[in-house]
């Protein structure tokens, strides 16, 4: 069936940044996904990207959602 | 001659006699708004347009007010990289015979500010490209040229990325859309399961 494009694979890492250029000490952990998608055309593209933990949570929460609406269609 | 300040180089440099001797020149500012004026606006790159307004200010040569503006970055910036957050550990910094009211000053003045750089520095990181935005639509898929009649929820996700440093002529917004079926959606939220999980451990240290 048609799909827009498919998700294969998604790696995650669950990362604490210690230290930088313009702060010695930092202590922030933050997530980094790698997602992994087949275009429509076969071709397979990688996307990573890098959340803090706010960010995180709201997006575990919107993915909660759409399952729980999935659940009711 | 001294050579001009350098180009900005957001690193803390270390701070020198010379930076304390700069500082000195505060000394001469008309009001203690002024002092707090540029030790605000010398945290970020110094400009030629400052070290004017300042010379004007504070009717010092324009090159002594550069000079000012060169050691207060630096000042505000190891205060930032030591992450000094107490009026102790940044009166400690200062020489000895440094003018009393005038570190004391500087202090304040630094304390009133350093939480917003700090806050603000955590924000601009060296990064991978970051998530701005999260859209998503549920579908029932009620028919399709192989099957005439079905009842089969997907969902549309899209993810808006924003590469601070995008490739030579690329966009620094990309946008990235899948279609997840209910199945790829619990795989995914096994996953983020895990990485709460992690994270409860993680703080729960």
């Amino acid at each position: 069936m048609l799909s827009i494009g498919q998700l294969v694979d998604m790696q995650w890492k669950l990362g604490m940044a210690v230290s930088s250029d313009t702060c010695r000490s930092l202590n922030s952990p933050f997530v980094s996904l790698l997602l992994k998608i087949v275009e429509p055309s076969g071709q397979i593209c990688q996307r990573a990207f890098e959340m803090t933990i706010p960010q995180f949570q709201n997006f575990h929460r919107q993915f909660k959602e759409m399952a729980a609406v999935m659940e009711t269609v | 001659m001294t050579s001009p300040p350098t180009s900005h180089v957001n690193m803390a440099a270390g701070l020198s006699s010379e930076d304390f001797t700069n500082l000195q020149l505060l000394l001469k500012a008309p009001s203690k708004d002024a002092v707090r004026d540029v030790c605000v606006q010398s945290y970020r790159a110094p400009s030629r347009r400052l070290a004017e307004s300042t010379a004007a200010t504070f009717s010092i040569p324009a090159a002594e007010a550069a000079q000012l503006i060169q050691s207060l970055h630096t000042l505000s910036h190891h205060i930032l990289f030591y992450n000094l957050t107490s009026p102790e550990q940044i009166l400690a910094v200062f020489p000895e015979s440094f003018h009393s009211n005038l570190k004391n000053l500087i202090t304040k003045i630094l304390l009133e500010n350093s939480s917003a750089w700090r806050t603000e520095a955590l924000s601009h990181q060296v990064s991978l490209p970051q998530l701005k935005e999260l859209d998503w639509r549920v579908d029932l898929v009620t028919g399709s040229d192989s099957v005439s009649r079905m009842a089969l929820p997907t969902c549309l996700v899209q993810l808006k990325i924003e590469d601070p440093c995008p490739s030579a002529g690329g966009e620094s917004i990309s946008t990235v859309t899948v279609e997840l079926s209910r199945e790829s959606l619990d795989t995914i939220l096994d996953g983020l399961g895990r990485i709460r999980d992690q994270l409860s451990v993680v703080a729960g240290k």
